[in-house]
C-alpha cells in the first residue's frame, strides 16, 4: 500500500509553475472546475519513492487577498484542505516581488518549500542568490531548480517528504515579524479572536482584518462581532500613526521585510550590454515598430493557420470521401443507417475543423504566450481594448476567437472581474471564427473579390467596437485597469505547450462533440422527414420577403447552427452547383454572408457561453445575434 | 528644494521617482501594494505605450505594466539622479 501525500503548487503568473506541474504529472492530470466556480482546477497524480502523490495546481495569482475568485480559491484550499506541503514556485530573476507572495503563503502557517526557478538564467543576468541564507531567514527549505530542463524538481519532492517526516513529530512554524506598532495590533486582535472557531490561523485572521479583507471581515463579523469592533480600533490607530491606509501599512512592512531579505541574500552584477532578448523586447514594444511587427506576426499566424488548415482539412475530407459510399453499401439506406451516418458525418466535420484549424491555433498561441510575446500584444492593444470596456489581457480570447469561439469563450477566465469576462465573452462570440472565415472566403472572396472579403472583416471589427462600447456603457461597474508583469522573453518549453494544447483540445471536444453529434442527427432526421422544407417555408417571410434570399436559405441557416461552414456545404448541395454566381445575385451573396457571420453562435459556442456565463446570458446573446443579423441583412439589402 | 507631488503619468520615459501615496479604491490600492508598489518605493518609468496606452515601469527588480487609469492614482516625487 502506497502512502498518500497531498501537495499544492502555488505561484504567480510566469514563474514556470505549469512546467513544474507538467514535469511531475505528465499526462496523468485532469482539468476540471472548482465546485461551483468557473475557475479551472488542475490535478495530477505521481508515484514517487513509495508515495502516491496527489498534486493540485492552484491558480496563478499575485496575492492571497481576495481580489479575484482565483485568489480566494487558492487560500481557501491551503487553509481548509491543509495539503501535506506546499511547493511555492518562484521566479529567481524576480525574487523580490515573488518573496512578497511567499510571505503571504507563510502566514497561512502550512509547511512550505520554495522551488527557486530560472536558476539557468542567473549567470547571464548576473544574479547571485545565497540560498542557504534565504532558507535560514525564512525558516523553510529553498531548492534551486531549472524547470524547463527538469533540474532540481525531484529534490523539491525529496525535501518535502523529509519535511513531512520531521513535522509529524513536531510542527515548527516560522513567523514573519512586522514592525512594533503593527505587531502590537496583531497581538491585540489575535487575543480578541480568542474564542473564534475557524480553520484559518488566528494570527493570519488578525493580519487580514488589518488589511481590510472583505471576505474575512464577513466571516469574522458574523461569528464574533466584537472582534470587528476591536479591528476597527486597531485600524484607526495604525492609520493615525502611519498616515496611510492600514492595508498599505501592512503591505509596506511586508515590502520592507522583503527588501531586507534581498539585501542579505542577493547580489546583482549587471551585465553592461543588452542581450538578444532585451533587444527583441525593445523593438517589439517600440512606439513605432511595435505595431507593424504586431500586425506582421498576427498576419503570419492567421495566414499560416488558414493555409495549413485548408490544405489539411482537404486532406482529411479526401481520406473520408469514400467513407459514405462504403457505409451505405454495407448498411443500406434505411432510416436508421441514415441517422447513424448523420452522427458520423457530424463527428467527421468536427475532426476536420479541430485538427487542421484549432490545434495549430492553440499551439501557436501557447507558444507565443510561453515565449512572452502575448504580454507585449496586451501592452500594445490595451488602449484599443479599453475602448471596449476591457483591457489588454482580453487580446488572448479575442485572438483565440478567430480560430474557434469555444476556446475563446472559455479563455475569458483569464480576466479578473465578472464584468470583464462577460464583456469579453459576448465580444468573442462576434469574432469571425475559422468556419465563418470559410464562408467569407468561399462566397464573398471567391465570387465578389478579395476586397469584399476584407471589407466584411473590417465591418465585423467595427461591429465589435461599437458593441463593446455600448455594453461597457450599459453594464454596471467600473472598468478594470490593466496590471500585469512584463515577462522577459524566454525559451518556450515545448512539452508544456504540447500538453496544454492537448488539454484544451480535449476540453473543446468534450463540450462540442456530444451536442454536435446529437443535433446533427436531429437536424438530418428532420431534413429526411421533409420537415426542414416546412420550416424553411415558415421562415420565408424573413428569408424571402425581408432578406431577399431564396427560400432554401432557411434550411441552410438551420444547418449552420451546427457548424457555420455547413452553410457553404449545404448551399452547394441544395442549389446543385458550386458556382454560386449562377444562382445568387451579388447582392444576395452579400446579404447571405452578412447573415451567416452574425445570425447565431454555433451550438458548441452556445454551450460554452452557457457553461461560463449561465443559460440566461447564453440565450440572451443568441437571441440578440439572431435579431441583429436579420435586421442588418434586410437593411443592407435595401441600401445596396 | 521643495518637491511637488505628481501623478505617475506626468513622468517622462526613463525618469525615476519615489511613491508618496496611492489614492483610490481598496481593490486598486491593494492590488498595487501586493505587487510591491507601496509608499516610499523607488520606481522608474521604462516606456509609455503610444496612443494613451499603458505604462511599463520598473519596480523592485521586475517590470510591470499598468494601465493609465491606475497610473493616475499613484503619486510620486521625482528622484534626483
Amino acid at each position: 500500500m502506497n502512502k498518500r501525500l497531498n501537495i499544492a503548487l502555488v505561484g504567480q503568473a510566469n514563474v514556470g509553475k505549469s512546467v513544474v506541474f507538467n514535469y511531475l504529472t505528465g499526462l496523468h492530470q485532469h482539468v476540471g472546475n472548482w465546485p461551483g466556480k468557473t475557475v479551472e482546477k488542475a490535478e495530477g497524480t505521481l508515484f514517487y519513492k513509495g508515495y502516491e502523490i496527489n498534486i493540485i495546481d492552484l491558480p496563478g495569482i499575485y496575492s492571497l487577498t481576495t481580489y479575484s475568485i482565483e485568489e480566494l480559491i487558492a487560500r481557501e484550499y491551503i487553509a481548509l484542505q491543509k495539503p501535506d506541503f506546499i511547493i511555492s514556485v518562484i521566479d529567481g530573476t524576480n525574487l523580490e516581488r515573488n518573496l512578497l507572495f511567499v510571505l503571504q503563503i507563510l502566514e497561512l502557517e502550512q509547511s512550505t518549500i520554495i522551488a527557486l526557478n530560472f536558476t539557468n538564467l542567473f549567470q547571464e543576468k548576473g544574479i547571485e542568490i545565497n540560498v542557504e541564507k534565504l532558507e535560514k531567514i525564512l525558516g523553510i527549505p529553498a531548492i534551486p531548480i531549472a524547470a524547463i530542463y527538469g533540474k532540481g524538481i525531484t529534490q523539491v519532492l525529496d525535501r518535502g517528504i523529509e519535511l513531512k517526516k520531521i513535522e509529524n513529530k513536531e510542527l515548527k512554524i516560522v513567523k514573519i515579524r512586522y514592525g512594533k506598532e503593527v505587531e502590537r495590533e496583531i497581538d491585540k486582535l489575535t487575543k480578541a479572536l480568542g474564542t473564534i472557531n475557524l480553520t484559518y490561523p488566528k494570527r493570519w485572521l488578525a493580519i487580514k482584518l488589518l488589511e481590510k479583507d472583505k471576505e474575512i471581515e464577513k466571516i469574522v463579523g458574523s461569528k464574533l462581532p466584537q472582534a470587528m469592533e476591536e479591528a476597527k480600533k486597531s485600524i484607526l490607530h495604525l492609520e493615525k500613526v502611519h498616515g496611510h491606509d492600514s492595508s498599505i501599512v501592512i503591505a509596506g512592512e511586508r515590502c520592507h521585510f522583503v527588501s531586507e531579505i534581498i539585501r542579505n541574500v542577493m547580489k546583482i552584477t549587471k551585465p553592461a550590454e543588452m542581450n538578444l532578448n532585451d533587444k527583441l523586447d525593445m523593438i517589439t514594444t517600440d512606439k513605432i515598430w511595435g505595431y507593424p511587427i504586431l500586425f506582421f506576426v498576427l498576419f503570419s499566424v492567421f495566414g499560416f493557420i488558414f493555409t495549413f488548415g485548408s490544405w489539411f482539412s482537404g486532406l482529411i475530407e479526401s481520406l473520408f470521401s469514400n467513407a459514405q459510399i462504403i457505409y451505405q453499401t454495407s448498411l443500406g439506406n434505411n432510416s436508421f443507417a441514415f441517422l447513424g451516418w448523420a452522427g458520423i458525418e457530424s463527428l467527421l466535420g468536427l475532426v476536420t475543423l479541430a485538427l487542421p484549424y484549432i490545434v495549430p491555433f492553440y499551439f501557436i498561441l501557447f507558444l507565443l504566450e510561453d515565449w512572452g510575446y502575448l504580454a507585449r500584444v496586451a501592452y500594445l492593444t490595451d488602449n484599443l481594448m479599453h475602448k471596449l470596456g476591457i483591457h489588454g489581457k482580453a487580446c488572448i480570447p479575442m485572438l483565440l476567437g478567430f480560430g474557434c469561439n469555444v476556446p475563446a469563450c472559455l479563455s475569458c477566465r483569464i480576466l479578473e472581474t465578472k464584468r470583464e469576462r462577460l464583456i469579453a465573452g459576448i465580444l468573442t462570440s462576434f469574432v469571425p471564427c475559422s468556419a465563418v472565415s470559410v464562408i467569407i472566403f468561399g462566397i464573398a472572396g471567391k465570387f465578389l473579390g478579395i476586397g469584399w472579403a476584407l471589407g466584411f472583416y473590417f465591418f465585423n471589427f467595427i461591429v465589435i467596437l461599437v458593441l463593446g462600447k455600448i455594453i461597457a456603457e450599459i453594464l454596471p461597474g467600473e472598468p478594470t485597469e490593466l496590471i500585469m508583469e512584463m515577462p522577459d522573453y524566454r525559451k518556450p518549453h515545448f512539452k508544456t505547450i504540447v500538453i496544454q494544447t492537448w488539454l484544451r483540445l480535449k476540453e473543446f471536444i468534450f463540450i462540442a462533440a456530444p451536442l454536435i453529434i446529437v443535433s446533427g442527427i436531429i437536424i438530418q432526421g428532420l431534413y429526411r422527414l421533409g420537415w426542414l422544407t416546412i420550416i424553411a417555408k415558415l421562415l420565408s417571410p424573413i428569408t424571402v420577403n425581408w432578406l431577399g434570399l431564396p427560400a432554401t436559405v432557411g434550411i441552410l441557416l438551420i444547418f449552420g447552427i451546427l457548424r457555420k461552414e455547413l452553410i457553404l456545404v449545404m448551399l452547394a448541395t441544395l442549389l446543385g452547383t458550386v458556382n454560386f454566381a449562377s444562382v445568387l445575385t451579388p447582392i444576395q451573396m452579400v446579404v447571405l454572408t452578412l447573415v451567416s457571420m452574425f445570425y447565431i453562435p454555433c451550438i458548441a459556442t452556445i454551450s460554452a457561453l452557457c457553461k461560463e456565463f449561465g443559460l440566461k446570458t447564453a440565450l440572451g446573446i443568441t437571441i440578440f445575434k439572431i435579431i441583429f443579423a436579420i435586421a442588418l441583412g434586410g437593411i443592407v439589402l435595401r441600401l445596396l | 528644494m521643495i518637491k511637488t507631488k505628481l501623478n505617475l503619468l506626468k513622468l517622462k520615459e526613463r525618469q525615476a521617482a519615489r511613491i508618496v501615496s496611492i489614492v483610490g479604491g481598496w481593490h486598486a490600492v491593494k492590488r498595487l501594494s501586493d505587487l510591491g508598489l507601496t509608499p516610499n518605493t523607488l520606481i522608474r518609468v521604462l516606456k509609455k505605450a503610444p496612443l494613451f496606452g499603458p505604462l511599463e515601469i520598473e519596480c523592485r527588480g521586475s517590470r510591470l505594466v499598468i494601465g493609465r487609469g491606475l497610473a493616475l492614482k499613484i503619486f510620486v516625487n521625482l528622484e534626483n539622479e
